[in-house]
């Protein structure tokens, strides 16, 4: 039987629409000129045009929109990989053998509940120290502590899933325990690595603070450098060029989360165990 | 192949003792079966046995060799999980050459070995699937062609049947059965179900509690019972006990009259067994003790009727399928003597003085 489904997408489409209205408000204003940015606060655009995207891809003295995704995406290449690294082989024996399980792995997961700010001046005075401050890699290696809980939690979590009949299956037929690791647990933790990739990335990728505290002109990533776009000229916030360094900015998560989105949601342990 | 010797096994987990004072020899080619409830222990005894669970005190040996303390791979054991436990991101072909691969094996020479295994287990065709894509029975050929390739001492099989229908179930016994047949490997095989236990078992060990009830073949267990707990698992439907006044020459099942019953012992209490097969209806001049119908269950070739015969006793009589007596109906049962299982009242098997089963003295009852 068929259900008018007319009603249904209405609903779709106003709730779509509200969400995300100040996404399309933003997407809208890129394309419209300084005079008509003034004019009409409307979504509709009058007279479209790219001048804001010219302004914001070309290279001025001052300004390298290239440059600025360049340093954010080697920061948060280092944000998102590192934690992986790190938590793979820690979260296997917090789950099999409980090492850990009663102090360390709390600790960790309650660094997420910290107001980042509080790490700000020690670390500054450490980074100055070891100089680390304004490189990619002491941007990367917060970032990385920052993503550090969440990847944990869903490292353990994935495994504590995983069948331990597949583990002992694996130990009978003489894997030991890096073997076990790297071909059984390893490969069937991929959907949880490949999660924990997106949403580090997403979250290295708009951190704000870090970025404005810790680099000043060689590591300075996106999200600080678009606000230097804001205002050029000293008149004020040209809300065009504001716009479209905002859209410019956007991209490289979305478009991760959009490749990624259907292997986020894959199980891989499908067919292991049970008929 | 190898022969696997166990002696004073124990294992608690805490404080609860799971396996107590397990003393066991699987001799050779041999398919030993170990069964029980749920809970008895037979699982844990098959895991200490591959090296998955490490025994509290105790010793496994297997080919002469103490294996207490070695990781399960170098105990050289294939075990085939109820589970499966196939790697799902693997095909079969490396699923099956799993240990191979960890055993550095020459490529040649595994392909060689994988190519055989999947011709016995008639996998040729579902190489290159994953698991995902097999039937349960399927994935069942694919855990045990993994175990076949690497030439184990022994198998152990943990309830492998356990994830399959009923038909299926039957069919894949049978093909165990073969295999075991064609590679005469020392086996050793956990399930709860007694008929797999009867049909495929060279040897089986009845587990309860942790301990081992009784060891013997399929025939030993199911003519001479150790006790109550043996005779009652084993045989379907089970062996009916009812509790009896054992007298001079004369058994009385209360509110019945005596059977002439003559034996070596002292009169007292026992405990009476009698297989439900062993139990005939017969006409109302003949027979032992009357009943009256309380269930009629029809099976295709036989029929199960449930009976009470007063004070509280249920009798269980499996009978030809053409005869089938109506609820409330009276009937007429007979047991001939020589099919009674004695029990002391604590569930042992009444033992005379010389040290045998009690048994009807026939030579004596033929005069």
């Amino acid at each position: 039987m068929r259900r008018r489904m007319g009603p249904r997408w209405i609903v779709f489409a106003v709730a779509g629409f509200v969400l995300n209205f100040p996404i399309l408000s933003t997407l809208m204003t890129a394309f419209k000129g300084p005079n008509e940015v003034n004019r009409n606060a409307s979504l509709w655009v009058e007279a479209p045009t790219l001048e804001n995207f010219a302004t914001v891809l070309t290279i001025s003295d001052r300004l390298n929109v290239y440059y600025y995704l360049w340093n954010s995406l080697s920061a948060v290449l280092i944000g998102a990989i590192l934690p992986m690294v790190v938590a793979f082989p820690l979260a296997w024996p917090m789950v099999r053998r409980g090492y850990g399980r009663s102090i360390l792995f709390p600790i960790i997961v309650n660094l997420r509940a910290l107001p980042l700010i509080v790490f700000a001046i020690p670390l500054y005075m450490m980074y100055a120290t070891l100089g680390l401050l304004d490189t990619h890699l002491g941007l990367g290696l917060i970032l990385a502590i920052v993503n550090l809980p969440l990847t944990l939690m869903l490292l353990v979590n994935a495994i504590a899933d995983l069948p331990i009949e597949l583990e002992e299956a694996a130990r009978m037929d003489g894997a030991r325990t890096g073997g076990l690791l790297i071909r059984v647990v390893l490969p069937l933790c991929r959907p949880a690595l490949i999660t924990t990739f997106v949403f580090g990335f997403i979250t290295a990728w708009n951190e704000f603070l870090f970025g404005l505290m810790l680099t000043t002109s060689e590591a300075v990533p996106m999200t600080v450098g678009a606000s230097l776009f804001f205002a050029t000229s000293g008149g004020g916030v040209q809300w065009g060029v504001a716009s479209a360094v905002m859209i410019v900015a956007a991209l490289p998560p979305l478009l991760l989360g959009l490749i990624m989105y259907r292997r986020i949601t894959g199980s891989m342990v499908a067919g292991a165990v049970k008929g | 192949m190898s022969e696997i010797r166990i002696e004073n096994l124990h294992k608690s987990f805490g404080a609860h003792e799971v396996i107590r004072d397990i003393s066991l020899t699987i001799s050779e080619q041999e398919i030993c079966i170990f069964v029980g409830p749920s809970g008895c222990g037979k699982s844990t005894l098959l895991r200490l046995i591959a090296g998955l669970e490490e025994a509290t005190s105790g010793s496994i040996m297997i080919g002469g060799k103490d294996v207490t303390h070695l990781e399960p791979y170098d105990r050289k054991l294939s075990m085939v999980f109820q589970s499966y436990a196939l790697y799902p991101h693997m095909n079969v072909r490396d699923n099956i050459a799993f240990a191979l691969h960890t055993a550095k094996l020459p490529k040649d020479q595994i392909a060689e070995k994988v190519a055989e295994a999947a011709r016995i287990l008639r996998l040729e065709d579902y190489l290159d699937r994953r698991p995902n894509a097999l039937s349960g029975g399927q994935r069942l050929r694919v855990a045990i062609g993994r175990a076949i390739v690497r030439e184990p001492a022994a198998f152990l099989f943990d309830e492998p049947l356990s994830n399959l229908d009923a038909a299926l179930r039957a069919d894949t016994r049978v093909e165990i059965a073969t295999l075991h047949r064609s590679l005469n490997a020392t086996s050793i095989y956990v399930t709860h179900d007694q008929t797999e236990a009867m049909t495929l078992a060279d040897r089986i060990v009845v587990l309860k509690d942790g301990q081992i009830m009784q060891t013997g073949s399929p025939t030993e267990l199911y003519d001479n019972p150790a006790n109550v707990f043996v005779a009652q698992f084993l045989g379907s439907p089970k062996m009916n006990i009812l509790n009896v006044q054992l007298g001079e020459n004369v058994i009385t099942i209360p509110g019945h009259k005596e059977i002439i019953f003559p034996a070596e012992a002292m009169p007292q209490d026992v405990q009476l067994g009698v297989r439900p097969e062993a139990i005939s209806l017969v006409d109302p001049d003949q027979g032992q003790f009357t009943g009256v119908v309380k269930l009629n269950e029809y099976h295709g070739g036989s029929r199960t009727v449930v009976a009470d015969i007063g004070v509280e006793n249920l009798v269980t009589v499996q009978v030809p399928a053409n005869q089938s007596p109506h609820i409330g109906e009276k009937i007429r049962l007979k047991c001939s003597i020589e099919n009674f299982h004695i029990f002391q009242t604590n569930g042992q098997r009444f033992l005379t003085d010389s040290g045998k089963f009690l048994e009807a003295k026939l030579s004596d009852f033929d005069k």
